[in-house]
């Protein structure tokens, strides 16, 4: 295993990382303002659906991604119409696999965000004159904003280590959808400990600068 | 015409409440739980569950969301944001202002430059008040609705917050609803008060006539024992400090801020007078004044002591202990002791 190729797979795997939150960040804050801030029928039952992928095994949502995802479904059929081809086996179906998994994690950082914003400033700011937007993107988001990066990073962290869901999705094509943790599974299958043990310390420092540049960064922000 | 008719019902709790007023700058007076908040927060458009009608300078608010009743609301905390500087937590509201000099002229008023660069938690008590003030101001509002505006600030700078609010009504000439449980700043702050006990109001009228009927409100009050003396001369402030001399004759030294009206009346509270059996020497305190005790009497562990100065009466508070350890009865001679600053003029 050459540097060329252990290269290739850190980036992809933060590509798809990088991906998946990057899509799940704007749903993942919505829905989190909205179980802190609105009360509505089935708000439990929507705290728990969203909950699901982090207590089921991550096989189990990748095989209801596959059905869902897959060619004679009604998602996607459509996709693949929209696309021009099938989502499966596809470096966005590992995206898609990382994004399910990331998004409870996403939600609940904002969620607990906003609910320890003190209502009371978005009632002064309501009666400054400002729309719900307004109060919203000048109070309520910058205040909830650490509690929404650390859920971001914690799903960046969680997406960069998914295996169950996005081996059954993205399967393991080399040089098309391997990320780090597919890749150290194959290894470990193939008898190549030795590539599984660098593949492993690539990701734990992977692991270790991210996360602690993030936390860095965020400690200074709150000083 | 301004007016309220509200209703609500809490567990344990309701609101049943209507008032009516001309005047610009009326009170909700009462104790802790009468509703005087919720009220103020109903008339803000931040209550949903309470019912009624509400008008302001005679146009209907009821139906209006908050944002668009144009009312300054200063909760008790100031609720100022704590991500952004004052300047910032002032300028809030100033994109809509009309007046592209209202900033400066509030932030002036309250005399607030020196703090624009700093975030709120680098501020006092006193300083939020002012700076949750500035930021309602500058929204150009009908009504300012101030919560208890004084009671997040430790005592002896609370009659220092009061000459800025006396200051704003005569240079904004913007209305005022206070909630207050404190006598004193009903008096020294309002034209009109409306008395609430358990979510009803009790009474309404002019402060002093009001407040100087405790019979008509029992316990509620105790402002038999505030001391209220109208003025006959004021004196400019010198280095902040300003002397008033009552029609009784008395010499008052009292703080006052530039620009703030002369007072009609000064008032002090019986529990920030301290006395003395004996002459006291160097002492810090601006007003020492010597008299008799009048009259002694004992109520609730304390004792409520008239001590007359000249043709003036004052009344003061001190415990049982200390009354009987000084011998504070008929005819002794004391001497009375308060700070300019526990001396509040009063419109």
């Amino acid at each position: 295993m050459d540097a060329a190729e252990v290269l290739d797979i850190t980036l992809r795997t933060l590509q798809v990382g990088v991906l998946a939150v990057a899509a799940i960040l704007v749903p993942g804050i919505a829905v989190g303002w909205l179980l802190a801030r609105r009360a509505f029928r089935g708000r439990a039952l929507l705290q728990t659906v969203l909950c699901l992928p982090m207590v089921l095994p991550p096989v189990a949502v990748g095989l209801l991604l596959l059905h869902l995802l897959a060619r004679g479904s009604v998602l996607g059929d459509a996709i693949e119409r929209a696309f021009g081809g099938p989502i499966l086996l596809t470096p966005w179906a590992a995206v898609v696999a990382a994004a399910v998994m990331s998004f409870p994690l996403v939600v609940l950082g904002a969620q607990q965000g906003f609910l320890a914003v003190p209502r009371r400033l978005e009632q002064v700011a309501a009666t400054l004159g400002a729309s719900a937007w307004r109060v919203f993107c000048t109070v309520s988001l910058p205040l909830a904003a650490r509690s929404i990066a650390h859920g971001a990073l914690f799903a960046f962290a969680r997406a960069l280590g998914e295996f169950g869901a996005t081996t059954l999705v993205a399967g393991h094509v080399p040089g098309r959808t391997e990320t780090l943790s597919l890749a150290i599974y194959a290894r470990i299958e193939q008898f190549e400990d030795r590539d599984a043990l660098l593949l492993s310390a690539v990701s734990f420092v992977l692991a270790l600068a991210i996360t602690g540049t993030a936390e860095l960064c965020l400690q200074r922000r709150a000083r | 015409m301004n007016r309220f008719d509200l209703s609500a019902h809490y567990p344990g709790f309701t609101l049943a409440a209507a008032a009516r007023w001309q005047e610009p700058c009326v009170a909700l007076f009462g104790p802790s739980g009468s509703g005087k908040s919720t009220i103020v927060e109903a008339i803000a458009g931040l209550r949903p569950e309470v019912r009624g009608e509400v008008r302001i300078g005679g146009e209907r608010l009821d139906h209006l969301p908050p944002r668009r009743r144009r009312l300054g609301w200063v909760p008790q905390d100031a609720a100022l944001f704590p991500h952004r500087s004052v300047a910032r937590n002032i300028a809030y509201a100033a994109n809509r202002a009309a007046d592209p000099g209202l900033m400066r002229r509030v932030t002036d008023a309250l005399e607030l430059g020196p703090l624009l660069e700093r975030r709120p938690h680098q501020l006092s008590g006193g300083e939020r008040q002012r700076v949750a003030l500035a930021r309602a101001l500058v929204r150009e509002p009908r009504t300012l609705l101030l919560d208890e505006p004084l009671a997040a600030i430790d005592r002896p700078l609370r009659t220092r917050l009061v000459p800025f609010l006396r200051r704003i009504q005569a240079e904004f000439a913007v209305p005022m609803v206070i909630v207050s449980h404190d006598p004193l700043e009903v008096i020294a702050l309002a034209r009109w008060v409306v008395v609430l006990a358990d979510g009803r109001v009790v009474a309404q009228g002019e402060p002093r006539t009001v407040l100087q009927a405790p019979e008509a409100f029992g316990s509620l009050l105790g402002l038999a024992a505030e001391n209220v003396f109208e003025v006959a001369a004021f004196e400019p402030p010198v280095h902040g400090i300003a002397h008033a001399r009552t029609r009784e004759g008395l010499q008052l030294a009292l703080l006052v801020v530039p620009g703030q009206p002369a007072p009609r009346r000064v008032a002090v509270r019986a529990e920030d007078i301290v006395v003395a059996t004996e002459v006291p020497r160097g002492v810090s305190a601006q007003n020492v004044l010597a008299g008799t005790v009048a009259r002694a009497e004992a109520t609730e562990g304390q004792v409520a002591v008239t001590v007359a100065v000249g043709t003036a009466r004052f009344v003061i508070r001190v415990t049982e202990g200390a009354a009987g350890q000084l011998g504070l009865g008929p005819g002794k001679a004391v001497h009375l002791m308060f700070k300019a600053h526990a001396v509040l003029g009063v419109e």
